[in-house]
Formats: C-alpha cells, structure tokens, sequence
C-alpha cells in the first residue's frame, strides 16, 4: 500500500469502494477453496463406490451455486478496486492540473515541459497501478495465501511443512530474483533512452550531418547503440525468462513432490483411522495450486510499489513546489484600473540569478497615453512588460498602477486589466473563433468579427473554407506567422483592456498592414494606455512618448523627434532602417 | 527546423490505408532471415507443450494407482519420478525455445530499427522540414518497440495457445469421447463470449487511447502556453476544460474497467459450467465403469488449460491491433522517398577547382513563390563572394542550392563547368565546408564535435586548425581542454564560440569551397574580433561564399551581390559598388559615419 500526504485523503474518500471490493475479494477467495473440496468428496465417494447417481447432483448443484457467487464476486472486486484506482487517477490529475496553473514562470523556465508531461503520463499511472493491481495483489497474497495454508494445514501437518518451507524459499527467490531483474531492467531502459536520445540528436543535426556527408558514419554510430539496446534487452529477458522458468519449475517440482509424499501417505494411513484419502490428496494439490499465484506476486508487488513509491516522490515534489506569485496577505482593492503606469527606481534580477536584467528603471505612462519601447534583442524590453502583468514578484513600491504599488493590487484585477499581445505567438489548437475569444467565456460573434476587422485578419479568415469555425494546428488550416500574429492581437483587443501591450507583434506583419493596425489602434485605443515593443520605428513613431532601452537601462526617452535631437544611436537607427525598407522595395 | 518533442497523435484512430495482409506481409519479410531458428523454436513449443500436457494424465495415474486394492507403491514412485524428469525437460526446453524466440525477435527489431533510422538518415533536408522530428524519432524508437512484442510475444502464445487447445481436445477425446464433446458443444458459447468482448473492449481500448491522445495534447500545448493562460487569468476556464477531458478519459477507462469484469467472470462461469458437465457426467462415467476417477480429476485439470488460451487470445487482440498501427507508420515513412537522389550517371568530383556559376537560376520552395528570380553569377576558384539584401531576399537560399539541397525549378548551377545533378551527391557536399547560421553542436566533446567521426583525422589536425581559427585560446582556457563536455545542443557554449568551433570543424574537413552563413546573434565584442580574424585568414583558402552581416568581411569579398527579393539588384567589388552610388554605398555610408558611438557594431550590416 501507497501512503502519502497527497495521496492520504482518497483512502478516506474511496475508503467505502475499497471495502466493498475487498469484501467481495474475501468471499471470492473463501468460496474459490470450497471447490476442490467438494471435487474432493466426489473423487472418494467414487473410489469408494459410495457415491451414487443422484448424490453426484447435489454435489453440482453446490459447484453452481459457488461457482456464481465467485462470479458475482469476481465482478464486483474488478468493478470496486480497478474501477476506484481509476477515479483515484482522476483526481489525482486534475488536482495536478490545477497546482499547474497556479505555478510560476520562473518554474516554467526550470522545468522542461517534457518532465512534467511524464509526470502526467507515467508516473500518475505507477500510482495507479499500487492502488488497483497492487492493491489486489496485497490482500490476495494475505487473504487466499492464509486461506490456502489454513486449509492444507487442516488436511496434514507434515507435508504442509513439506510444501511451506520451499515455498518460503521461493517467495523470497522471487523477491531477490526480481531486484536483479530490476536492474538488468533499468541497465534496458537506459540503453533505450540513449538510442532515443541518439535518434532525436541526430535528426535535429541533420543538416550538419548531410553538409559533412556523415550519413554512412552516424548510420554506424546508430548500428553500434541499436546492438547494444539488443543487447541490453536479451540480456534482461534470458535472465528473467531464466528466473521465471526456474522459480515455475521449482513450484511444479514441489507439486510433484507432494504428488509423491501425499501418495505415500495414502498407501500409508489406508488402514489407519486418520484416513489421508484420495480426495485428500486431490483438495491438496488443488490448494496448492491456488497458493502458486499469491507467491509469485510477491515479488511483482515490490517491484511495482517500489516504482510507485518513487512516482509519487516525483509527484509529491512537484505538488510541493511553491506558488510563488500569488496575492499579498493584504490588498487594496481597487474598483478600476485607470492605466496610469510608474517604475519608481526598479532594478530587477530573475529568482535564482545573479545579473540584474533592468537597472534603475524610471518613467511614468500617464493614463491614455500610447508609449513605444524600443531597444536591442535582449535589451530587457520584454522583462519589461512581463513585470507588468505581475509574473515576477518585486520590491515595494518600484512599480505602481494608478499609483498603487503592484505588489499589493489582487493579481487579477491587475491581468483583467492588460491586454497583451506575446512576442511568441501562442494560438491553442482551437477553432479560430475561440482564440479570438479566448479572453471571453461568451463573446458576440459581431465582436469577434470587429476585432478581426481591427487586427486586418478579417479577409484573411473569410477566405478560409470555416471561416471563424477553421481549426487552427494539426488537422485545420496552418497560419503563417504574420496571420498568428494578428489573431493575438484581436485577442487582446477583445478585452478592451484598460492597458494594452504589444510585445514586438508586428515583426511577421508586413509594413502596410502594420499601419493600417497602428492607425486603427489610434482610434480604438483613444484614452486607454498602450504600450508598443517594437523593433521597427516606424510602429511607434507617433507614440506619446518612446522609450529607449539598452542593457536593461533607460537610454533615453522623449518623443520621435525628441529623440531625434538627443540621441545619436536612436536618429542612426532611423536611418538604417529606412535603407532597410528601401532594400526591402517596399517603401518610395 | 520542424517542432520536435514527443508526439501526442490525437489521430490514433484513423482509417488505416493499409490492409492487415499487407502489413503482416511487410513484416514477414523480415522474418525470413530467421526462419531456421523459428522452426527450432516451433518444433520445441510443440515438445513444451506436449510435456506439459501430460502432467495431468501422469496424476491420474497415480490416482488410479491409489485407488487399487494393493496400492503398487513402485509404480507410483516410478510415475512421479517420470514425471519429474518431464518437468526438467520440460523447462529446459521451454527456456531454450522462449530464448531462441526472443534473441531471434530482437534481431529482426534490429533490422528493422537499423533500416528505418537508415531510411530517414538519408531523406533529403526538405522532409526533415515538413515531417516534425518528434515523429521522426517515434517512428524510430517506440513504433519498432510496439513490433518487438509482436514478434516475441503475440506470435508464440498464438501458437502455443492453438496447439495447447487442440492438444487437450485431442487428449480429452482420446480418454472419453463423449465429455470431449460435451466440451467441445460448450466451445461456440466460450467465442461467442470473446466474439462480444473482443468487439466491446476493442471499441474501449480505442477510446481509451484517443482520450489519452487528447488529453497528453491538451497538457502539453497548456504547459507550454501556462503564461498565456495565466496573463488572461483563463485558469478556471481551462481547468474546466481539463476537466471534461479528463471525464471522458475516465469514463472510457470505466468502460475498459467493465468489459473485463464482465468477461472475465464470464469465462469464470463458461468454466464452472465446463467443472459442472465434468463432474456430472464424469462421475456417471466412473460409477457406470467407463473411466477411471483419476481421468476424471485429469479432467478437472485439463479444464483449466483449456479455457486459458482462449482467453489470452481474445485479450491479445490489442496489443495485435497497435503493432499494425505501429506498422503501418513504419512502412509509411519507408514508402516515403528522397527527393534529391543522384541521377545514374552521376559523376564523382575529381580535382576540384571550385567555380561555381548560377546561370538564370529560378526557384520557388513553394510552387508560384519564386523565392529567386532568374539569378546569374560566376564565382572563379579562389575567390570570394559576398551576398548581402535583407532578410527574406534569398541570400540562405543560393548557399542551400549550391550543396543541392533543393532543386531548382529553372536554369542550371554550375561546379567546376558542371551542372550539380550530375555530380554525386555525395561527392558535391565533401568538397564544399558548410558554416550555417545556427551551429548545431552534438552532445560530446568538442573534439568529437569537430572530428565529427572522422577516425582519418588526427589529433594534431584539429589542434592545427582550432588554432588557425582561434578557437585554441578558448578551448585552452576550459577545464578539459579539447575534451571539454559539449551539453545537448551545445548550449553551454556562447554563439561566438560554436561559430569558431563551426570554423575550425569545417577547416578540419579539408574542403575546397565554403559557404558561410554569418550570424547575426550577439556576439561580444572580443569573440568578434577573433572570428573576424580568422574568417579573414579563411577567405584565403579556397572558394568562399558568405553570407554577410559585416562590413569588414563584405569589403574583403571579391565580389558583392545584393540582393533584393530574389533578384540582384547590385554586383560588383566593394570599389565598384561604391561608385555606383547605389544602396551598397547608402549601406556603406551609414556604417561609417564616424560621429557615432561604439554602439555602432549593434547595427551591424544586418540587413
């Protein structure tokens, strides 16, 4: 059994469907015995000549009635302990889902989205199987294991002895067997992760590869990991295949033996008054037989709780790890955001690092006005913004909303409140429609349409043969980077948020289109905050107020044309990329 | 390059569009190799499963020995030691037959692994961008591992479970012909039983896997865009979508739940009925004289064995079911051929000069979108070539053509005075050093990273050109040197440093021309000046083409393109360009307008 602080609480919730199938288990491995009992009698009524016609069906008529409460039985353990593992993993999911959502960036940023996938996928199920399969191994081995001895041990001391003893051994066989099979498993699945990581290297570097002509030598290279993952494996199955036959030939040695040792006590007690009869023999062997299954799953049932246990480690960790950005104990709370922006003095570093990524930071975006950022690629522009929506914690008082200090305004009023448009375009594999929407449980499909019209991906969507209702990824229509694009931004005008930004959401559009969107931003982003990343001056030249960032400071801020004057970088930048757009053909 | 990372195939359940005949013909294929030892194994199942019939009749034996008015003790211990030399043989050729089997088996998953990885190595660059990698690598790795349970699993206790069947029949008729029938009557209600079960849990296990589809994709696209989630504060929305998803999951796994408990038990009952007519009729049988009660208890046990292959076999229809999956993609990304081949007669490059020349060169990676647009140049031995135009003006594309990459759509390049699609592949890319913008480094050392397999290479080769590059000094300053671990992607290198460790492996590798595309990623200042240098010294060697985001290396060119939406638009040296006064010299002006700071380097000629 499984025991862990969040795991705890479903033996308590389910505790009810675990008793029942337990219950019904106990009756199932309590009736099963009965049954060669009853074979038994007959087999020394007919040696006996005593057994007459009619006598043999009350005797079948007993079998039956056994028979289909071990049916019911079966069934219903199947449906109460598998069943229950099952809802077990559903909980289990969605509480994991749930932690998900509520965990950081910077978790993000640590974790590779692959471990938590396996989290998700592997490990839930090693936990899922110590509560069904491993749960009926337990009490199978306790409960059909005791009944079985009880039983043999009522029919004949000695060679119960006779059969416990190497039974023991085996079981204890088995459990030593398996940890060597264990390993030789691991030493396996190790050989398969590198040909896995082999495979998935090479093909990234496929281009290395053709342009060095090293095909014919990675093909060897592989050649030489896919022997050893050979290797590797038939090592593991001649040894558990080896283990396995061996521990089987064992158990049906002692079978034969007790074959042997229970004839003699026949031919021994035949005229004794402790009669050890035929039937005797009979029910005997027929226990025993029933013994061989709980022996051999004790060794399975380490295994697998040993892989649960370490699953539920990883598990336990990741529902352990902190959430680190949640709302102060204390907030104002605040009716509206008006949009009025402050970096008082901020520096920023990322948690767990040692560079301060914004240095100093001041500025102040009053309440409507529209302001462009501008800066090199990894200037600190999209740190930036990132603090904006309250994804990092910060010292007090550095950033204030409408002159609250961020830190101490609810989290969602702060994220209701900000449209945002990424730098990497997220869309879900959904219908066009609910991307648009994705701000919105309900959003009027007039609405929708406007914000496309907004975005300028309105004709774009037209032209798909769904329309709003074509699915985006796999299976629907692949959008070009520039069209993504002006989906997220329709996505965040939805909101019609008190502060918009863009976070370099123009770099797949193309010029026109960019100036037809700014111009429509002008007239629907008329008294509302915006603010616009961008790498191209022309997206915010006609900005209220542009700020230049370099190495995580402010280098300079102003107008266009204050800029113009003040800062040599900034004027030569306009020139270059003028040029630019000249090579490009696509300006006079 | 495509997306990678595991695939999550919510199409699971799609039509398969090749048949289960030619599927299990593709994979036999495979099989004949090894058809000697198969027969071994064949022939010693049979021999198994024989012994291992007898167990029962040797009980009853016994039995029936016990039940004489002289008990003959000799013969009975005669039988059980009988009986125990079958057991040993029994299980020395049971493990012999399982190991023969699965050796045999991983040497067929071998072949298979080692055809497949050998298929996609040699796909051209093309492909590897339409089809994403992490299909790719499934297609390697897990789709060849699902085949492996069906060459060492489902096809011997196929087997093994339809001689066990018929060997207790046959056993079963021999001893009494009359409950042999009874049982054989009951055999049309045991399949119709796993007819059902098969038909049900088959539609379980499907849904099972298309809501495991759905679900591992949803977690994976949600982890992935958890920022996006949380800035729109969508958290409870999504949760809930979760949810339903994860209800469904559920309920299909429910479903799964139920037809096993209902089959199982089922069979459980099919079996009491098999004990009940047993024991009914045997017992008749016994008192009326016609079998002894130790056939009888035989019977009991033969039952068992009877009813145990039925079972496997219904349930090991899955596992049957995902191996044709599997199979199906397998022959599929076989079936898929390179696009670029060597036509027949191609030639092999022999003392190559290394001209090279575009004669009106169009091409479109799409069809309509001339992505060039009747392009010309000559580059002579020895010289160097820059391109410079902006991004998208088809600069990567002329240096991807020249190693043929891709085929153009019209005109002719040129090597050496011959047209490149009749050359070897093969031989084309040794004689051209290749330097892409993204320096992919392989998990390794750096030496391994520049020797790139090439035992012919000697350690002092690549001390040589490391130094000639400039990449020596860094090296030496790191812990182990040359053998310096490189991390996955190399990314515990700087982008200067794997451009000079791209340098120094193309130099290693002896070509006669280079193509070079430069980055345009950060690189500081002092890296720079080293990779300035040695690109210098680099132009010297042979032929080179650059792509180039720097001045100093576009003024050392012998000759600049610019190029402007697939088509040039400017050609000449660095003086002749200045002179035409065109955008060259605008470019060349702004670069070196000497009133600007030090962050002039920051806009670089990265147009």
């Amino acid at each position: 059994m499984l025991f862990g602080k969040h795991i705890n609480k479903y033996y308590l919730k389910y505790g009810i469907f675990f008793l029942i199938g337990l219950a019904a288990l106990v009756v199932v491995d309590f009736v099963q015995l009965e049954i060669p009992n009853i074979i038994g009698t007959i087999i020394d009524g007919l040696e006996l000549k005593t057994l007459a016609k009619e006598d043999v069906v009350v005797f079948v008529k007993d079998i039956a009635i056994f028979g289909l409460i071990i049916v019911g039985g079966r069934f219903l353990w199947r449906i109460f302990i598998f069943g229950t593992s099952w809802r077990i993993d559903f909980d289990l999911r969605n509480k994991m889902f749930a932690h998900a959502e509520k965990l950081s960036q910077t978790y993000y940023s640590e974790k590779k989205s692959g471990g938590l996938m396996a989290l998700f996928i592997n490990d839930l199920n090693a936990i899922r199987m110590a509560f069904g399969p491993g749960l009926l191994m337990l009490f199978d081995i306790i409960i059909l294991g005791t009944l079985a001895f009880y039983r043999m041990f009522t029919l004949d001391r000695t060679i119960t002895y006779f059969a416990a003893i190497p039974l023991a051994l085996i079981a204890v066989m088995a459990t030593y067997i398996s940890k060597i099979t264990g390993k030789k498993f691991k030493a396996r699945q190790q050989a398969f992760e590198d040909l896995s990581d082999f495979t998935q290297e090479n093909f990234y570097g496929i281009s290395v590869i053709k342009a060095f002509v090293n095909e014919v030598r990675e093909i060897r290279a592989f050649a030489k990991i896919n022997k050893r993952n050979q290797d590797k494996n038939v090592s593991y199955i001649k040894a558990s295949t080896f283990l396995h036959i061996a521990v089987e030939m064992f158990i049906n040695i002692i079978r034969v033996t007790m074959l042997g040792v229970g004839a003699y006590l026949v031919y021994k007690t035949i005229n004794t008054n402790d009669v050890f009869s035929i039937g005797d023999l009979t029910r005997y062997i027929a226990y025993f037989g029933t013994l061989i299954w709980p022996m051999m799953a004790i060794g399975r049932l380490i295994n697998m709780r040993a892989q649960a246990k370490a699953s539920l480690d990883r598990v336990s960790a990741f529902l352990n790890a902190e959430v680190e950005i949640h709302d102060e104990k204390e907030v104002v709370n605040v009716e509206k955001i008006e949009g009025k922006i402050t970096f008082n003095n901020l520096t920023f570093r990322y948690p767990k690092t040692e560079k301060d990524v914004l240095k100093n930071i001041n500025f102040v975006i009053e309440k409507g006005q529209t302001v462009g950022i501008i800066g090199r690629t990894g200037s600190g522009k999209t740190t930036l913004v990132d603090l904006l929506l309250r994804l990092y914690n910060l010292k007090t008082c550095e950033l204030l909303i409408d002159d609250t200090d961020i830190m101490k305004l609810p989290i969602k009023t702060i994220r209701d409140a900000i449209g945002y448009v990424p730098q990497e375009n997220f869309i879900f594999s959904d219908v066009i429609r609910n991307n648009i929407s994705f701000a919105k449980d309900e959003a009027d499909q007039e609405l929708i349409k406007q914000m496309a019209i907004y975005s300028d991906i309105h004709d774009n969507i037209v032209d798909f043969p769904n329309q709003y209702d074509t699915m985006v990824g796999e299976r629907g229509v692949t959008l070009s980077g520039g069209q993504k694009q002006r989906i997220s931004i329709a996505r965040a005008l939805l909101k019609n948020p008190e502060i918009l930004i863009m976070d370099d959401s123009f770099s797949a559009v193309d010029t026109k289109t960019e100036e037809q969107v700014i111009s429509n931003l002008r007239e629907l982003r008329k008294g509302k905050t915006t603010i616009i990343i961008a790498h191209r001056i022309s997206t915010i030249k006609s900005s209220d107020q542009i700020i230049f960032i370099e190495n995580g400071e402010v280098m300079a801020k102003g107008t266009h044309e204050e800029l113009l004057k003040s800062c040599e970088l900034y004027r030569k930048m306009v020139i270059h990329q003028r040029l630019e757009a000249e090579l490009e053909g696509e300006v006079e | 390059m495509a997306k990678g990372g595991p695939e999550y195939d919510i199409d699971i359940n799609r039509k398969r569009n090749m048949s289960d005949m030619e599927i299990i013909k593709r994979l036999l294929r495979y099989v004949k190799p090894f058809i000697k030892p198969l027969i071994i194994a064949f022939v010693l199942v049979l021999i198994v499963v024989g012994l291992d019939l007898l167990g029962p009749l040797f009980i009853a034996e016994v039995l029936d020995a016990l039940g004489e008015d002289n008990i003959p003790i000799v013969k009975i211990i005669v039988i059980v030691v009988i009986y125990l030399v079958a057991l040993f043989v029994g299980a020395f050729l049971s493990y012999k037959q399982t190991i023969i089997l699965q050796v045999t088996g991983q040497k067929i998953i071998y072949d298979i692994r080692q055809d497949v990885f050998e298929h996609i190595e040699r796909l051209s660059i093309s492909q590897y961008n339409q089809i994403p990698i992490g299909k790719l690598v499934t297609r390697v790795t897990s789709d060849v591992d699902t085949l492996n349970m069906l060459y060492t699993d489902v096809i011997i206790s196929l087997i093994r479970d339809v001689l066990t069947l018929v060997g207790v029949f046959v056993i079963m008729f021999i001893k009494s012909p009359i409950l042999a029938l009874y049982i054989l009557a009951l055999t049309p209600a045991i399949f119709l039983v796993s007819y059902v079960f098969r038909k049900f849990s088959r539609k379980a296990y499907r849904r099972v896997r298309t809501n495991v589809s759905i679900i591992n994709a949803f977690l994976s696209e949600h982890l992935s865009g958890m920022k996006l989630i949380q800035i729109f504060n969508r958290e409870d929305k999504k949760y809930k979508e979760f949810v339903e998803k994860n209800k469904k999951l559920n309920h299909s796994h429910y479903q799964r739940v139920l037809a096993f408990s209902l089959y199982r038990p089922s069979i459980y009952l099919l079996y009491i009925a098999a004990i009940i007519i047993i024991l009914w009729e045997g017992s008749y049988q016994v008192i009326d004289g016609v079998i002894s009660f130790g056939v009888l208890f035989a019977f009991t046990q033969y039952i068992n064995r009877f009813f145990q292959p039925i079972q496997n076999l219904a349930e090991q229809f899955d596992t049957l079911q995902s191996a044709f999956t599997s199979g199906e993609r397998i022959f599929d990304i076989l079936d898929t051929k390179p696009i670029i081949t060597d036509s027949p007669d191609a030639i092999e490059l022999n003392n190559f000069r290394g001209k090279i020349e575009f004669k009106n060169v169009w091409f479109a990676y799409n069809e309509g979108e001339w992505v060039l647009r009747d392009v010309s140049f000559v580059v002579q031995p020895k010289e160097t070539m820059a391109l410079v135009g902006a991004t998208g003006s088809g600069k990567t594309t002329i240096i991807s053509l020249i190693v043929r990459n891709y085929d153009i759509q019209q005109g002719e390049i040129l090597i050496d005075d011959i047209n490149i699609k009749d050359i070897k592949l093969d031989s084309l890319r040794k004689n051209i050093g290749q330097m892409l913008q993204d320096v992919f480094l392989f998990s390794g050392t750096i030496e391994s990273n520049i020797r790139l397999r090439d035992e012919s290479i000697t350690d002092a080769e690549i001390l040589e050109a490391c130094k000639y590059v400039n990449a020596d000094q860094f090296i030496q300053k790191l812990p182990e040197k040359y053998d310096e671990p490189v991390r996955e992607r190399g990314n515990n290198f700087s982008s200067g440093q794997k451009q000079l460790l791209s340098f120094a492996r193309t130099l290693v590798h002896k070509p006669s021309l280079m193509i070079l595309d430069e980055a345009t990623a950060n690189i500081d200042t002092e890296t720079e000046k080293l990779i300035q240098e040695s690109l210098k010294k680099m132009m010297n060697i042979g032929t080179t083409i650059v792509v180039a985001h720097r001045l100093s290396t576009i003024q050392h060119a012998d000759q600049i393109i610019v190029m402007r939406k697939g088509k040039i638009i400017e050609m000449g040296n660095h003086q002749e360009l200045l002179k035409q006064k065109g955008h060259y010299f605008q470019l060349y002006k702004l670069q070196y307008d000497k009133n600007i700071s030090d962050n002039l380097d920051l806009i670089n000629m990265n147009i």
